[in-house]
């Protein structure tokens, strides 16, 4: 294990965008209840890109993120993906308790009718891609969070890519929407978990979108950070974080606008 | 430190990934949840010997009552009487039929209320139109003890075995199907999402999803069902006596009564109580400690 951890510049991508938001607007409810979560978002993610959506509590980043995974419906506007199903993570590991690591990495697999001998190696190559090598054979309540979210990364990426292989095209290596993943865990384990994310990311070449309220998170992952105003939710301002020399100045930067745009909703 | 630049530089980068890798190698080793494992005879020290002491104690206390023979014999008989009474029929055979005949009867009433109870839970848990309908009078049958449903079975069916398993199903088919209700209630909400995200069917959500995680609940109520079915099918068979029904533990214990034979009353009582613990001992909670310890959520030996 010799990869470095430091950003490359993102190469030129070319053909359609994995996921492609036109639009979207999403009202909860109705009449004077109504809440208008998202309104008129447009988002285009290339394939292979990392995307972080950057906003503050409760201006729509999870809304949006469902929309995607195809878990809700838009009030108007649409959401493509080339990917037929992307898959999603979440706060919580939400593994399934009474399936040992293995066979939680294998489910997706298995809903898609993949045969059990062939599962069994895509989930041994998985786990050991999210450094879980032996440890298939335990169960969740067995594991630490933070390993419990890395078994949930490893089922994401089955659920994204199904059996891989080598050779696959950008197109093929899936989209892998996340919302704050690591929000639940302590600074450490956090930390080297977005190493790990990256070096996942960068091992597959899947398509990442991320949610996350946490400046910082974003400017270390992400590409590019877009960032969401609240209620309703729009895009504000994208920044993209290879064509900034100094991190340091960008995290400045983007704290400044989501300040702007919190107090913005004090007057 | 090497002289050349280049390779110091290859070498910090290499330690700081090594670093890197410990780093989260001594996190998993930390944070991971160590799982106590009590020794086999100190499980048995802690869940065997209370039990058995103070049975012990009951019979000590029990043989001590009837020494001070405050009540007559033919209300308080000995423990040596009883505990004869339950060796004799053992050993001509009469106490196996006897326990057969009832056992019998409680595991069929039992498996077919499993069967009739199951899918009411599924579609009380699954459609709300069916859940606001008939939610409240599953709960409501739960608290009717089943023995008032005697008089009314004995009018529709006669005395006959119709009786005893119409009253054994009133008494376990509620809850066993609120326990799949509530079992299917408390799924956290995030589990089908995530299977749906997957790409699960419905009929794959509610095979490979809803169904195990509903399982605790279920074998709660199915546990509960059982007790309800046993205490169901003795009220039946003490009520219901006729030489038509064959001759279970109720109807032990009801000959007792008329024959004025405390002693066999006693014996009755008693191996009632040892078939409804033996069997929650033996099936249910095994099922239950493997089923929960499986998921990290069992307590206790
Ligand atoms: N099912 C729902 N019904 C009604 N309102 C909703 C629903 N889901 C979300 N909302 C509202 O939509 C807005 C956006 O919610 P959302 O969960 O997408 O925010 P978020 O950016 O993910 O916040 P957080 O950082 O707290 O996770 C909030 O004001 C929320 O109250
Ligand atoms: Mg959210």
């Amino acid at each position: 294990m010799t990869a470095t951890l430091e950003r490359h510049a993102p190469e030129p991508r070319t053909g359609p965008p994995a996921l492609d938001v036109r639009g979207v607007s999403k009202v909860f409810g109705s009449g004077e209840d109504a809440v208008v979560a998202l309104d008129g978002v447009d988002l285009s993610v290339a394939p292979g890109e990392f995307v972080c959506l950057l906003g503050a509590s409760g201006c729509g980043k999870s809304t949006l993120l469902n929309l995607v995974a195809g878990l809700d419906r838009p009030t108007s506007g649409t959401v493509e993906t080339t990917a037929a199903r992307p898959a999603v993570m979440f706060q919580e590991a939400a593994l399934l308790p009474w399936l040992d690591a293995g066979r939680n990495v294998e489910l997706p697999l298995r809903l898609a009718g993949i045969g059990r001998a062939q599962r069994r190696e895509r989930a041994r190559e998985l786990l050991a891609l999210v450094r879980l090598e032996g440890q298939a054979a335990k169960r969740p309540h067995e594991l630490s969070g933070g390993m419990r979210q890395r078994v949930a990364l490893a089922r994401a990426l089955a659920a994204a890519t199904g059996l891989g292989g080598e050779g696959k095209s950008r197109e093929e290596a899936g989209v892998l929407l996340m919302d704050e993943p690591f929000g639940a865990l302590d600074a450490i384990t956090r930390d080297v978990l977005q190493a790990e994310l990256l070096r996942v990311w960068e091992a597959t070449g899947t398509t990442v979108l991320f949610v996350t309220h946490d400046v910082r998170e974003s400017v270390r992952l992400a590409e590019r950070v877009v960032l969401l105003s609240s209620r309703p939710g729009r895009v504000v301002r994208e920044w993209a974080t290879s064509t900034a020399d100094d991190a340091e100045e960008l995290h400045g930067d983007i704290t400044g606008e989501l300040r702007e745009v919190i107090s913005a909703h004090g007057r | 430190m090497a002289a050349d630049s280049t390779t110091t530089t290859a070498a910090t980068a290499a330690t700081t990934d090594d670093d890197a890798v410990d780093l989260g190698r001594g996190l998993d080793a930390l944070d991971t949840p160590t799982e106590q494992r009590t020794p086999l005879w100190k499980r048995l020290l802690t869940g065997v010997v209370p039990p058995i002491v103070a049975v012990v104690l009951f019979v000590v206390v029990w043989q001590i009552l009837w020494a001070s023979a405050i009540w007559p014999e033919f209300k308080l008989p000995s423990p040596e009487a009883v505990f004869g009474t339950i060796g004799t029929d053992v050993a001509d055979g009469r106490a196996l039929s006897i326990i057969w005949t009832s056992i019998s009867r409680a595991v069929l009433g039992f498996l077919l209320a499993v069967v009739i109870a199951t899918p009411i839970g599924l579609l009380v848990a699954s459609v709300p139109l069916v859940r606001s309908a008939i939610g409240p009078v599953l709960t409501g049958l739960q608290s009717l003890p089943s023995v008032a449903w005697v008089p009314a079975a004995v009018l529709w069916f006669g005395l006959n075995d119709q009786t005893i398993y119409f009253v054994v199903l009133m008494g376990a088919v509620p809850s066993i199907a609120n326990g799949l209700v509530s079992g299917i209630e408390q799924v956290p909400p995030l589990l089908p999402r995530v299977g749906f995200a997957m790409g699960a069917s419905r009929s794959q959500s509610a095979r490979l999803i809803m169904l195990p995680a509903a399982l605790p609940g279920f074998l709660g109520g199915l546990k509960q069902g059982w007790a309800f079915a046993w205490r169901s099918l003795m009220a039946a068979e003490i009520i219901a006596t006729s030489p038509s029904l064959g001759f279970g533990l109720g109807a032990y214990l009801n000959e007792g009564q008329a024959l004025s034979d405390m002693p066999s009353v006693m014996a009755a009582i008693i191996l009632i109580l040892i078939v409804g613990i033996g069997v929650e001992l033996l099936f249910f909670r095994p099922a239950e400690l493997r089923v929960l310890r499986a998921r990290g959520l069992g307590t206790g030996p």
